[in-house]
């Protein structure tokens, strides 16, 4: 068990550097969709169990662009008027999460709060 | 909206501004021609156009995680760019009558990276809100004032680098160096991340409550030194990890100037 630990920081270590081979497992992720309307996130808060990968898909409806952007979850991306994009988040530990559109900070604002065991997450 | 645009200009130029006043520094004292820096400006500011006008397609590309990867590429090209600079004037800024042509060579490819990278968000921002009527004058006003606040702050730091002595300042440069290079190489691991190409884990440790990563100090210390308010261990490897290199890079063209000095007495 801390041999492989070790090895996947060996990988991890490698791969900041070299851009490496993708270490996170295929699995089955569950997927969570909002949407962007009028710089408002809909829904503005999402539920999600505690260390659970997810993958969150973020519609933007406006012909603006936006930007997912959230200091807790340490996430940031550009999404283009019109279009979507996909957000990994997690595993992670109960709490909430706030995030915000970039663009529009004052409107744009949700929260992810992640519900359950603090076991569960690692 | 007014302060919105500034804020989100001034973020993107800041960490492109201070990047390129310790490398302007470095030039200077050296004595090399700065026309590097042109050449890496043009051929960024180029980047960023393309880049911001493809973002669509990009962000679709490897499923949905284009943007992700194309970040990563940019800061990497960034940090191993830094990295060999870091060596290159290590080794040679005593050498004369010029350095090795390599040097502004990756001073420009750092710097055309790093524009290409911070200068398609700006353009995707401003172009995406500027057709907007209500918003036409805040988006302009505001990013010509974050842009000038940004290039000041750049220019401020340039002039503290140059008034350092001489004995001191290549030593506070090279760190300064170090220390952007560590924050790139720890930007792309948090992209890896993002993609999930690298498995995400816990915080190792939660500073926010002290400097929050939307505070001044935390843009600031973000902008220069990579500031990340509760990092992944992987994060914290990728920073320790880069700044090793930068101490060895460091150590190697150390040893290597001595050795040159030393045959030419």
């Amino acid at each position: 068990m801390m041999l492989s630990r070790y090895r996947v920081l060996c990988c991890a270590a490698i791969a900041s550097c070299l851009l490496g081979l993708p270490l996170a497992a295929a699995a089955a992720t569950p997927v969570v969709e909002i949407e962007i309307r009028n710089h408002l996130f809909q829904p503005d808060v999402v539920r999600i169990p505690a260390g659970t990968k997810v993958k969150l898909i973020v519609y933007n409806r406006d012909p603006t662009p936006e930007e997912f952007e959230s200091f807790e979850l340490n996430r940031e991306k550009v999404i283009m008027g019109g279009s979507k994009a996909v957000i990994f988040i997690g595993p992670l530990p109960p709490g909430e999460y706030p995030f915000f559109g970039e663009f529009n900070p004052h409107t744009a604002l949700g929260k992810v709060i992640v519900e359950g065991d603090s076991d569960a997450a690692d | 909206m007014l302060l919105t645009s500034v804020v989100i200009v001034l973020r993107e130029v800041l960490e492109a501004a201070l990047m390129v006043s310790i490398l302007l520094a470095m030039s200077r004292r050296m004595g090399l021609s700065l026309r590097w820096l042109s050449i890496a400006i043009v051929i960024g500011i180029a980047g960023a156009i393309a880049y911001a006008n493809n973002l669509e397609t990009v962000s679709g590309l490897f499923d949905g995680v284009g943007q992700e990867l194309v970040n990563a590429t940019l800061q990497s090209g960034v940090f191993l760019a830094l990295l060999l600079t870091v060596f290159l004037v290590a080794w040679q800024h005593t050498r004369t009558p010029a350095p090795s042509r390599l040097l502004p060579a990756m001073m420009a490819v750092a710097v055309a990276f790093g524009v290409t990278q911070e200068g398609s968000e700006i353009l995707v921002f401003v172009v995406g809100f500027i057709q907007v009527s209500d918003f036409f004058s805040s988006v302009a006003v505001g990013a010509v004032a974050g842009a000038c606040i940004g290039f000041s702050i750049g220019i401020l730091f340039y002039y503290v680098l140059l008034a350092l002595g001489d004995t001191h300042a290549f030593r506070v440069s090279l760190c300064l160096l170090g220390l952007v290079a560590a924050s790139m190489c720890l930007q792309v691991m948090q992209s890896l991340i993002q993609a999930d190409v690298v498995s995400a884990q816990g915080s190792v440790w939660d500073t926010s409550n002290l400097i929050s990563e939307d505070s001044l100090l935390g843009q600031l210390l973000y902008a220069l030194i990579g500031y990340e308010a509760s990092p992944t261990a992987f994060e914290v490897l990728a920073y320790a990890g880069s700044l090793v290199l930068v101490a060895i890079a460091v150590l190697l063209g150390n040893s290597l100037r001595v050795r040159e000095e030393r045959t030419s007495t």
